[in-house]
């Protein structure tokens, strides 16, 4: 592998007395301890050599020392791991294109430990495939179907895939996975996790300072404990001095970063609208993107394009047209609506007349009518002679037929439409269905003596225009006469409303004013008693005493005077509660006059 | 937190945007990368053509090894394709291969438009109705209609 690591101990042990690790610039903690050993094993050598090769103990030493020290390399090792979790390969940002051939079909990312599978040549992702075949387990190693062909497969070991592969993918380039947090190292795949472990300056170590158990940046690590409280410059917020870096980056709204595309200075809390609206440097498309173009501009270069291109020029036009479409098309659903419930009327309309049409007793009959009314059909009591006519509702309208026989002549306040053809009753329709004789004319096409704007009926039309136009008039009238009618009841039904409630108070008061009356009159009636009681029962004594007699009389009188004022007042209560009730009398035969009216 | 879209979700998702396969899209919930919202045109020559029938996909937590969840949102007449929008296709089922992708199974259902296959039916009514010849022209007439009726845009 070519990340074999520096601190690997064949490479320590083979390491002449003066070697200087590799790593021993960057600012790791192993750093720290290895950095200062090799002075230390210079000098010990150069001792051993001077005082001969018989220092054993001084060997002896030595080589506690090195086990120590590569101990405490590996244990930091161990611990920089640890802060830094290992890297998920799939999630790297590759720099170069790479070859098709390379991806793994399942994860389609380039082959990671990659196998081939010897029964059918195809390649994929060890992980991958083991994956795949996790639900299909056997005893004799992971096996299945390959994805890609379906040849039955199984797992082969690590040593039949090619070399070549492995060290193509791993070789490939890509951006530290701290690249965000602004390292700009590009390594190898295989690499990468030697990069963040030991080298990447923006990954997590522990802090140098001695009594300091917290994290570090590893570029930061020679400048002792930054995990001091300080506050930021800009936005008063406090944090710890480690901290500080990252907030000036990407958190403080104070804070000016420079755009990586304009390289102009932007405040971190205008970044949003600098990105999406202001940055003349960045790729946005064309105007004419969703009716065709594909094409994308820098957004200072953006007018140049648009000048250029045909799909920028329309889209105005086009937007507005869509606009204008999409309002004609709800509109059109509108009509279609309206047009469906005119046919279904128009279809009622029809079955009706062709239901009287297909009687066959009626047609040779010479003149019928259709009545079309104008007021109430139980109005017609008025016009006697059509106290025996039919009255069919249905639900176009209400049509009234007088008998075939009956001579009699509907009143004034109906129309006539003397249609030539026959009409024959409804009634009988359903009961004597027989089918018409074939060389019969059809019906409804005889002349119109009706003064008619419309032209005459079409020879063979099923059906005359005039007649629908009179049908489709009454249907008018007769819905303005139930707009009307509605309109009345309503008003009526307010009316007597008012009038109930108005009496409903009055009466109510008239009740309590009555009771009122009837307690007074208990009272005044029980004193007069009293008081006669008394001068009955001394009456001698005061007759004697001449000076209490008119007095005593005087109560009386004053008292038979209250009773007669109370009997007064009640009477003229009752009176009252007798006009209320004759008013509200009233008020129901106006309801009654009103509701004749409505009927006229 | 839920864990971070795989990097083959994303791959996925760029590709079907950069270069979409002609008469097929995809586009990806705002609020859900693994939620897409699928146009498909009829294919020309076929009793569907000039439909366009949006559907429904949905990548589930373990989409490579198991397969995309997609169902017809646009009601449809087809043998293969039940009233509730349900697919009736092997690759959608058993024969899922973590080597698919979202573009293979829209052609695969592109092309079960263009030749259903009543033998293998999941609308039984309409299976019928298509096996019986007498009856093809009868059937073939109704999804004209439906996709008159429902999938127009
Ligand atoms: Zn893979
Ligand atoms: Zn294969
Ligand atoms: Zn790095
Ligand atoms: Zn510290
Ligand atoms: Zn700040
Ligand atoms: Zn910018
Ligand atoms: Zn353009």
């Amino acid at each position: 592998m070519s990340g074999s690591p520096p601190w690997s101990s064949s490479r320590w042990h083979s390491s002449q007395a003066g070697f200087v690790p590799h790593h021993a610039t960057s600012n790791s903690t192993g750093r720290l301890e290895v950095a200062s050993s090799p002075p230390d094993v210079q000098r010990s050598l150069s001792a051993a050599n001077i005082a001969g090769h018989s220092s054993l103990r001084g060997m002896r030493r030595l080589e506690a020392r090195r086990q120590m020290e590569e101990a405490n390399f590996l244990s930091s090792k161990a611990r920089s791991q640890n802060l830094n979790p290992p890297i998920d390969l799939r999630m790297l940002d590759y720099v170069t294109a790479y070859d098709d051939n390379l991806m793994c079909p399942i994860c389609r990312c380039p082959f990671l430990d990659p196998v081939v599978l010897a029964e059918c040549d195809h390649c994929f992702c060890r992980d991958c495939i083991r994956q795949t075949w996790a639900s299909t387990y056997s005893p004799l190693g992971p096996r299945g179907d390959c994805p890609s062909c379906r040849t039955p497969a199984k797992l082969g070991p690590r040593s039949a895939t090619s070399k070549i592969l492995v060290n193509i993918t791993d070789d490939l380039l890509v951006r530290c996975p701290k690249s965000e947090d602004g390292c700009k190292a590009q390594v190898k795949r295989g690499e990468v996790q030697d990069h963040v472990n030991i080298y990447c300056g923006y990954a997590y170590m522990e802090c140098t300072a001695d009594d300091c158990e917290l994290h570090v940046l590893r570029k930061d690590a020679a400048e002792g404990c930054l995990h001091f409280g300080v506050s930021c410059l800009d936005c008063r917020q406090s944090m710890q001095k480690a901290s500080l870096e990252t907030h000036w980056r990407v958190q403080c709204p104070d804070r000016k970063v420079s755009c990586e595309l304009c390289k102009e200075a932007v405040f971190n809390r205008e970044w949003d609208t600098h990105s999406r609206e202001t940055c003349p440097a960045i790729s946005i498309p064309c105007p004419g993107k969703v009716f065709g173009c594909n094409s994308r501009s820098k957004r200072s270069q953006a007018d140049v394009h648009a000048k250029s291109c045909t799909f920028a020029k329309l889209t105005p036009m086009l937007t507005a047209m869509q606009q204008r479409m999409d309002e004609q098309e709800a509109a059109q659903k509108v009509m279609v609506r309206k047009l469906e419930v005119l046919e279904g009327g128009f279809q009622a309309v029809q079955t009706i007349l062709s239901t009287k049409q297909e009687d066959p007793d009626q047609v040779g009959a010479d003149e019928s009518r259709i009545p079309l009314l104008t007021g109430r059909p139980h109005q017609r009591g008025d016009s006697g002679g059509m106290l025996d006519a039919m009255v069919v509702e249905t639900d176009v309208g209400a049509f009234v037929f007088p008998p075939p026989s009956s001579s009699s002549r509907p009143s004034s306040e109906l129309v006539h439409v003397r249609a030539g053809a026959s009409l024959p009753p409804l009634y009988s329709a359903p009961m004597a269905p027989g089918p018409r004789p074939a060389d019969l004319p059809e019906p409804f096409t005889m002349d119109f003596d009706m003064a008619s704007p419309f032209p005459p009926p079409a020879a063979n039309g099923p059906y005359i225009s005039p007649l629908h136009h009179l049908l489709s008039m009454h249907e008018s009238l007769r819905d303005e006469m139930s707009r009307m009618s509605a309109a009345l009841q309503e008003l009526d039904g307010r009316q007597s409303m008012q009038a109930l409630n108005e009496n409903l108070r009055t009466r109510e008061e008239i009740s309590y004013m009555a009771a009122q009356v009837a307690g007074l009159s208990r009272q005044v009636h029980w004193l007069t008693s009293a008081q006669l009681q008394r001068q009955q029962h001394g009456g001698a004594g005061r007759q004697a005493a001449g000076a209490a007699g008119p007095s005593g009389s005087d109560i009386a009188g004053a008292g038979a005077g209250v009773e007669a004022a109370v009997s007064t007042a009640a009477s003229a209560l009752r009176g009252a509660a007798r006009i209320v009730n004759a008013g509200q009398g009233m008020t129901m035969r106006r309801g009654l006059s009103e509701e004749g009216r409505t009927k006229l | 937190m839920t864990a971070p879209l795989p990097k083959r979700i994303i791959k996925e998702t760029e590709r079907l945007q950069s270069e979409p396969v002609p008469g097929i899209s995809a586009s990806p919930h705002d609020d859900n990368a693994r939620y897409f919202d699928v146009m498909v045109e009829g294919p020309g020559g076929s009793c569907y053509e000039g439909g366009v029938f949006s559907l429904e996909l949905f990548l589930p937590d373990d989409y490579p090894m198991c397969p995309p969840r997609i169902r017809f949102l646009t009601r449809i007449y087809h043998p293969n394709i039940d009233r509730l929008g349900r697919i009736c296709l092997d690759v959608l089922k058993n024969n899922w291969s973590p080597a698919l992708q979202i573009r293979t199974i829209l052609l695969s259902i592109q092309a079960l438009l263009g030749a259903p296959n009543p033998d293998d039916p999941l609308n039984e009514a309409v299976a019928k109705q298509w096996k019986a010849r007498e009856n093809q022209p009868e059937a073939i007439k109704t999804a004209r209609e439906w996709t008159r009726l429902y999938a127009n845009k």
